[in-house]
């Protein structure tokens, strides 16, 4: 028995289960140049599960960086029209897509201005890619890949191996079998949102210290778990890790403050004790102890910025959770503990879809709000308040 | 210096840097000497040969070929900006153990064909150079002796001189008055002889000899190769009679060709053998109708720096420079449009190889029939 390696094991779990690659597809890569060889072991994987061509596009944030220091204003929001064309044919193509994250250089735009940082986003690219989401035209996977400045930002060294060992737990696969692993672990957070789905929920509160938060939902708004199926009926898993049951808020009923329980990794910088104020479903005032300006270029990158786009709960029996690390990595923090995210909301989460107070932006920033001292009640529309989560332990019965 | 003399990168040009992983260094360098040069956005798109061999090993036939729709886009869009090259192979062996018909076929046809129109009707101002990494001075020197590989690309792009700027500006008048001289002959063919080698190559009467200092069509001055040392031209793609053996390895497509030998008639290429890699040239020359005539022909002396290094570089921006090479495929200064019938080569490919050295004669016959010697053990003939 040949010994196949960790990224060959890896890829094969994203490939199959994660963006469920199928015969005949398009595939896109999206990476960082420290994601090589897991790049590599994808394309290979995706070709041996007929995809019928895969196009890579590796971003370097050092390239951005340079464009941050000395482009014209009109030019940092900028989408050439080619990599525009490119995210449309995928949207249109109906292509699985893979995106690999894990920052290798979290801190490279730090010192540079933080308005300027924030307002540096290919708008139009963001919005084509939030078409694909909402019209859920693509089977896609988005995964963290191990490297040392990751590694670092996390542990103080660039302990790759230890990362690795993380992911491989956090990414079930460690198990005997991730496959049916996942399957096990989809069907549990599925359950977990029809749960929530019968409470017919109001508005849930938050209370801990420095946050005390009410967020409206919906009556249309519907809890979902991560494992979603695309409009040619292709399931996916687009998050792996993924510990959330999450839904779209009602993007006019926010009310309170809140204060972030985790760094935030955002646009190259670190915003650390973050601090929001929320009056009539919009943010209203933003402080941090660090990177406060990085959020307040993103909200103010178009009208609907500073509403919500989704709230997302998570308990403390999650694996990312459990290892009490910091990833500085939302696809890993998001999925220690409970979440919102100002900006673009999931149609999909909604009865109905775009319907008015589901939020519309070029923006979709999540970050941390939960933990072992933030309890979590819903109300529901039929006045009873119940418990969801206390010292992070999940409280209706799974 | 490749932003400022070789590409001459202007106020408000979009800039395209087309690179790989392992040049990161210097694809990011090159963006902020853009920048600085006034450029408004510089769009660097990196390619990675490992996931081309994961598509010639494991995808369909339908993807070898396939050019995406975006990446011609894209191509289109250089037009009236400056494009910026970067060379260098860390992996020049990474396809050798593939199916070699299945490695020549795998070309981005369309893409190349858009690519080489704007290139031969001059709407860019564009540079290639080399950056140095292991893989490279592994291949070249035998041991992955990083510094001694930059200490030879420092010599040969001129970067040693105290002020490389003006040794780059003596060095294309020189050049540039070699092309002069040339084109005052009135020349009509060129003639090889050497070990396995005995070559005529027709040219056109509108043939004219030029140095790589070129001017866009909109008049922007640039150095297309760095380092450049060959005077070339165009040559009647209906006159190549005879055979001629590569005396460089050539590094193409992912593998290194050794020993190539070639036979021509009508002035196409109708016989390919190699001691290794034949079958690669076989599948390029298969890629269209044309791949198998002649698009170049290139004068270089034994002055050349590249040469005086006496090492093979295997890649081409290096080796073509060492020596007098020929390039079969597409024109340079062609158009889209022209017909080979009438002696302008057209095709999506372009490649070329090395067939000169101190035991190659070459001679010109001009029109009137008189015989000139060019070049005799390496050194150049005419008056300089």
């Amino acid at each position: 028995m040949t010994t196949r390696s960790r990224e060959e094991r890896y890829a094969e779990l994203i490939v199959r289960i994660g963006a469920n690659v199928q015969p005949g597809q398009l595939v896109e890569v999206l990476a960082g140049l420290e994601h090589v060889a897991m790049v590599r072991a994808v394309a290979r994987e995706a070709y041996r599960a007929g995809a019928r061509y895969v196009d890579v596009r590796y971003v370097d944030p050092h390239v951005r960086r340079a464009l941050i220091e000395s482009a014209a204003d009109d030019v940092l929001s900028w989408t050439p029209p080619w990599l525009l064309s490119r995210e449309r044919n995928f949207g249109d193509e109906h292509a699985a897509v893979v995106a690999l994250t894990g920052d290798a250089e979290p801190e490279l735009l730090a010192d540079l201005p933080g308005d300027r940082v924030g307002k540096a986003r290919m708008v139009e690219l963001a919005k084509e890619s939030s078409r694909q989401v909402t019209e859920r035209l693509c089977n896609w996977c988005v995964v963290g890949v191990p490297n040392a400045g990751w590694a670092t930002q996390m542990f103080g060294e660039p302990d790759v191996e230890r990362l690795w060992g993380l992911v491989e737990h956090c990414v079930r696969l460690d198990d005997s079998d991730p496959v049916a692993a996942w399957r096990a672990h989809t069907r549990k957070l599925a359950s977990r949102a029809e749960g929530l789905n019968r409470l017919a929920i109001d508005t849930l509160h938050f209370h801990g210290p420095g946050t005390d938060l009410v967020v409206g939902l919906l009556p249309e708004s519907r809890w979902l778990a991560v494992e979603s199926e695309t409009v040619d009926g292709v399931v996916y898993v687009a998050n792996m890790p993924t510990e959330e049951v999450f839904t779209t808020p009602d993007a006019r009923r926010t009310e309170g403050v809140v204060t972030s329980t985790m760094p935030l990794a955002v646009d190259g910088a670190i915003v650390k004790g973050l601090r929001v104020r929320f009056s009539e479903g919009r943010i209203v005032e933003v402080e941090a102890e660090e990177g406060a300006d990085v959020i307040r270029g993103q909200i103010e990158i178009d009208a609907n910025a500073a509403a919500l786009g989704e709230v997302a709960l998570v308990d403390g029996a999650s694996r990312i959770g459990e290892t009490g690390l910091t990833f500085y990595d939302t696809l890993y923090d998001e999925n220690a503990a409970c979440h919102v995210a100002y900006g673009d909301a999931y149609a999909e989460a909604v009865e109905g879809g775009q319907i008015e107070g589901v939020n519309v932006s070029s923006v979709h920033t999540d970050f941390m709000i939960g933990g072992p001292q933030v309890a979590v009640d819903a109300l529901t529309r039929d006045g009873r308040t119940v418990p969801l989560l206390r010292d992070n332990v999940w409280q209706p019965s799974d | 210096m490749a932003v400022r003399v070789g590409a001459n990168v202007g106020e408000g040009q979009v800039v395209f840097i087309g690179t790989q992983i392992e040049h990161a260094p210097l694809a990011r360098a090159l963006a902020r000497h853009a920048y600085a040069a006034g450029a408004r956005y510089v769009d660097v798109q990196y390619a990675d040969p490992h996931v081309r061999r994961a598509m010639i090993e494991l995808g369909p036939d339908e993807a070898l070929g396939h050019s995406p729709a975006w990446l011609i886009e894209r191509a289109q869009a250089m037009a009236g900006n400056a494009m910026l090259a970067t060379t260098g192979d860390p992996e020049p062996h990474l396809l050798a153990d593939l199916d070699g018909e299945r490695v020549g076929r795998a070309r981005q046809t369309d893409l190349a064909r858009t690519a080489l129109a704007l290139i031969t009707e001059r709407k860019l101002n564009w540079t290639g150079v080399a950056y140095p990494n292991e893989g490279w001075a592994r291949q070249v020197l035998g041991e992955p002796d990083v510094e001694r590989l930059w200490d030879a690309v420092a010599y040969c792009t001129r970067l040693d001189e105290d002020d490389p700027v003006e040794a780059w500006r003596v060095h294309m008048d020189r050049l540039g008055r070699r092309a002069e001289a040339l084109n005052a002959l009135g020349l009509d063919r060129l003639t090889y002889r050497g070990p396995g080698t005995e070559l005529e190559l027709g040219l056109l009467e509108r043939s004219r000899f030029g140095s790589a200092l070129f001017h866009t069509a909109a008049g922007r001055a640039y150095v297309a190769n760095m380092p450049t040392e060959e005077v070339f031209t165009t040559p009647d793609a209906r006159r190549a009679e005879g055979f001629v053996t590569s005396t460089k390895p050539l590094a193409v497509g992912g593998d290194v060709v050794e020993g190539l030998r070639m036979r021509f008639e009508g002035g196409r290429i109708v016989d390919v053998q190699a001691e290794r890699g034949a079958d690669v040239i076989r599948g390029q020359l298969e890629a269209d109708e044309n791949a198998s005539r002649l698009g170049e022909i290139a004068l270089v002396d034994g002055t050349s720096r590249v040469g005086r290094t006496g090492l093979t570089f295997f890649d081409t921006l290096y080796d073509e420079n060492a020596t007098c090479h020929i390039a079969y495929g597409a024109a340079v200064g062609g158009h889209e449009g022209d017909d080979p019938d009438d002696g302008i080569n057209v095709s999506t490919v372009h490649t070329d190889f090395m067939i000169g050295g101190p035991e190659v004669d070459v001679d010109g016959v001009t029109r009137d029939g008189r015989v000139v010697p060019l070049l005799r053990d390496d050194v150049w003939q005419l008056p300089e």
